[in-house]
């Protein structure tokens, strides 16, 4: 296309040498995570030869139980934030009454209401309606934390179905549930899958909400791996070896959803921003 | 996707004819609406609303968190201003935003042209997928890894060693000098994931007939980028400059695992030192209070940067 052309070998390489400066913490943190506390200490650099793969099992030793509290508090939150958010689009969306408008906005409002201002009133809430240290504490602040967004993508969604759909429902004799049940639901999988996969990914990371409700020992993954400890009987030389192994763990699960639906996750980022 | 979202009218709506309207519009109608509405409702106002309420209006009491709280008026916004601490914390979030904000903004979108200019499609998505692998890591571990990184046995410390560079050897994190800067240098070369998923993305969008006619004209590669593609995708800059004024001054998490506020303060920002007072000390209504100036000062320059951007183009 262009014809004065830099030689395309140099971009290569300066494109080589950026992604590998990126990806170094993440290649150190594999490597290392496979080696002895003496092997990093010797060569942090090089690729481990003979794996240590009892790091892992002792890793997961000392975090498995945070995996089930994560598992459930983001299926359930997920799934709960988008069940509510796609009713309410529906009703944004297909549904005339006085008050639409207003109350749209109300959801809207919040995405302008930053994280940090609410932490504290909401652990205060929390412990006041007697939630530390139950997973419950954690899930009604996510289910509402992500209706905003998830209520204003959706709204435009249920939107631009097509109108003819909802009629051939109504003279089918279809009431505004089954519409919701046999025409939104189906056709909104993609854009649901997209949503559920910007959330899954932020919930299973964070760590400021759930280090402030939960005690040590009700650590959610995120937690679990920050604050590592490792199990008794490992050897202590290996420690950050073994943190190591935890974080290459924690970061599985968020792997396998990117090697399956990298497509919608890229395209759930880039949508919002050509549209502007 | 802020600037996103605040830019939508209500003037987007579907209009619907009036007999359809009136013919909608009864009391079983809004029934049935307020039904599908209620979840959301409940859960907003109960987690969302009421803590956000409760922010603002703490921030003029002094509470404890266990007495009930007492309205003091201005008195946390005065203090704030002879607190030492948060005045310094100011200076730290300001130099974090000014040097944090270019590097948030300029590498992604070399590496984005770099790669859009590819000629083979196959290279492009290879090397997307190269930079963007680094998203699978959970926030607390990237964080977690450059502090090691900066560690006295660390792996800085061994890279300026092996480049011969080892004289300037430094506990990074643990000097007042050194630290800050360590903070905010953290995640070199700075490609962030997204910021490049949105310029590559930008950059897509520019219609192919655009460049075809630069490269008809002799445009030189320079030339294009300065020309074509950064005025094209001067929207996602806007974007990702509100996102990343709005994420820099409200990074709780970065000071709090890396160093938490310290040596000294010498790391301390507003919204750490918020969450210390509030905490560690029990001093909520100082607490929301600095964290309603906070929220203030970044409303108003996301506010300010959407206004500025959307009169320039």
């Amino acid at each position: 296309m262009v014809q004065k052309r830099v030689p395309s070998i140099s971009v290569h390489v300066i494109l080589l040498v950026l992604a590998g400066l990126t990806l170094y913490p993440m290649i150190f943190m594999v490597f290392n995570a496979f080696k002895s506390g003496v092997q990093t200490a010797g060569s942090p650099f090089s690729f481990p030869f003979h794996p240590l793969w009892q790091n892992f099992a002792l890793a997961f030793q000392a975090t498995a139980s945070a995996y089930w509290r994560s598992g459930f508090v983001v299926s359930v939150s997920v799934a709960a934030m988008l069940a509510f958010a796609l009713l309410s689009a529906y009703a944004f969306a297909r549904l005339e009454f006085p008050e639409r408008e207003v109350l749209f906005y109300v959801i809207f409002g919040l995405l302008l209401v930053p994280g940090f201002l609410t932490l504290i009133p909401l652990f205060l809430e929390i412990k006041a309606l007697n939630l530390l240290n139950s997973l419950w504490g954690l899930i009604l602040p996510y289910i509402a934390g992500g209706q905003a967004f998830c209520v204003f993508i959706l709204r435009t969604f249920v939107r631009s179905i097509p109108n003819d759909l909802f009629d051939a429902a109504r003279i089918d004799g279809a009431g505004e549930l089954q519409s919701f049940l046999r025409i939104v639901v189906p056709l909104s999988v993609p854009i649901v899958v997209t949503l559920a996969l910007l959330n899954i990914v932020g919930l299973w990371s964070d760590y400021i909400l759930p280090s402030l409700i939960l005690s040590s020992n009700h650590a959610t993954v995120a937690m679990a791996i920050a604050n590592f400890q490792p199990p008794p009987l490992a050897p202590s030389v290996n420690a950050f070896n073994l943190q190591l192994a935890a974080f290459t763990m924690a970061s599985i699960p968020i792997a396998v959803l990117f090697l399956f639906l990298m497509r919608y996750f890229v395209a759930g980022i880039t949508n919002g921003a050509i549209k502007m | 996707m802020l600037a996103d979202r605040v830019s939508v009218s209500p003037s987007t709506e579907v209009a619907v004819p009036r007999a359809e309207l009136r013919r909608k519009t009864t009391w079983r109608t809004r029934l049935i609406a307020y039904a599908f509405l209620a979840p959301t409702f409940i859960f907003i106002l109960s987690f969302s609303y009421y803590p956000a309420v409760r922010a603002l209006i703490g921030a003029f009491t002094s509470w404890d968190g266990f007495n009930p709280p007492t309205w003091i008026g201005f008195a946390n916004f005065t203090q704030a201003f002879h607190d030492p601490v948060f005045l310094q914390s100011i200076g730290h979030v300001a130099l974090w935003t000014v040097v944090g904000i270019p590097l948030a903004l300029v590498p992604p979108f070399i590496v984005a042209e770099l790669v859009f200019q590819l000629r083979s499609l196959r290279a492009q998505y290879l090397y997307r997928t190269l930079f963007i692998i680094s998203m699978v890591l959970p926030t607390v571990v990237g964080i977690l890894i450059w502090q090691y990184i900066y560690e006295p046995t660390g792996l800085l410390n061994a890279v300026l060693k092996l480049i011969g560079l080892g004289f300037i050897h430094h506990a990074w994190l643990a000097n007042p000098s050194y630290a800050l800067w360590a903070v905010i240098l953290m995640g070199f070369p700075w490609v962030a994931p997204f910021n490049l998923l949105i310029y590559y993305a930008g950059l897509q969008a520019i219609p192919g007939e655009l460049l075809d006619a630069a490269a008809v004209d002799g445009t030189s590669r320079w030339g294009r980028i300065l020309k074509i593609d950064l005025p094209l995708v001067m929207s996602q800059v806007k974007l990702l400059l509100v996102l990343s004024i709005v994420g820099v001054s409200q990074n709780l998490l970065t000071p709090m695992l890396m160093t938490g506020g310290g040596p000294g303060t010498s790391t301390t920002t507003p919204v750490f030192y918020m969450y210390e007072t509030a905490i560690n000390y029990d001093q909520y209504g100082y607490g929301m209070a600095i964290a309603f100036m906070v929220f203030v000062v970044v409303m108003v320059l996301a506010l300010l940067n959407m206004r500025y951007f959307q009169s320039e183009a």
